[in-house]
């Protein structure tokens, strides 16, 4: 029967290929897949904890509900701040992104 | 080894390798079906905690949703057969890989090492009644403050969303001035 370490550790190693990504990808939007990679890890901890030490307290069904929808509302603000760099540079790399930079 | 287990051990190895599919796939559209598996195998995780609401909820809003504005944008902004994507280099790669393991490290340990004792007698999971009661609850153990600050994000990033990826002068007035 799975445990909560069991939950526990592969959102760890979810998030830790959530970071790698983040970290070594140059893409725009490959970035903010990544980023949904380490927000899927959060939510699920919050679901284990939530079901395995909490019995059921609904904060751990509400948070991951929060989670999703700060995701939607990020994907979509993104997805769009990507579109408008597309239509000035043409191009999605980050490092090309340094218009404000001093 | 009970049924339960061997379906996390499987639905667990679907979403590791999906994930690495997502990090390290050169075409940017297999890195968006990669998350696709990824989250329908958590959704599939969900379910076997019982949390049968937020597995429909996942995969409502983020396979259906979230990752279908991504195909979509991908699709818009990217020949997605190009040969040449960027890549970082090999001496970043390794680094990053160092940092990511430590991060696992660290994590992971801290679970291992704290243990959590033995779980609770009685494990159950929130049923939709609950969920819906916390929501809108005012009192507390309430969240009636977070889920109106949410709806709040969520109208300022869609408008926000069409401002920025609105084709630019559309709604200017050509003359100057808005």
């Amino acid at each position: 029967m799975p445990g909560l370490l069991h939950y526990l550790v592969l959102s760890a190693l979810l998030f830790a290929f959530g970071v790698y990504g983040l970290l070594t990808r140059r893409n725009l939007v490959a970035m903010l897949l990544c980023v949904e990679l380490v927000l899927n890890a959060a939510a699920l901890n919050f679901v284990a904890f939530h079901r395995f030490l909490f019995h059921g307290d609904p904060a751990g069904a509400v948070f991951p509900i929060l989670i999703i929808a700060v995701a939607a509302a990020e994907a979509a603000v993104a997805l769009a701040i990507v579109i408008a760099q597309f239509r000035h540079t043409h191009n999605l790399d980050a490092r090309a992104a340094d218009t404000l930079h001093g | 080894m009970t049924l339960e287990t061997v379906f996390f051990y499987l639905m667990a190895a679907f979403i590791l390798f999906s994930a690495f599919f997502v990090v390290t796939a050169r075409n940017l559209f297999r890195c968006a079906m990669g998350l696709a598996a990824v989250l329908i195998g958590i959704a599939g995780l969900y379910l076997l905690m019982d949390a049968q609401f937020l597995s429909a909820i996942q995969v409502a809003v983020y396979v259906g949703g979230v990752v279908v504005l991504v195909v979509f944008a991908i699709l818009m902004v990217e020949d997605v057969t190009q040969k040449e994507f960027l890549r970082s280099p090999f001496s970043r790669n390794v680094a990053s890989g160092i940092i990511a393991e430590l991060l696992l490290a660290v994590v992971a340990g801290a679970a291992i090492v704290q243990g959590f004792g033995p779980p609770h007698p009685e494990r159950s999971a929130a049923q939709v009644r609950e969920i819906g009661r916390a929501l809108l609850e005012t009192g507390p153990g309430g969240f009636a403050l977070p889920f109106e600050v949410i709806s709040l994000v969520l109208v300022a990033a869609l408008v926000g969303a069409v401002t920025i990826a609105g084709r630019p002068g559309e709604h200017d007035d050509p003359k100057g001035g808005r």
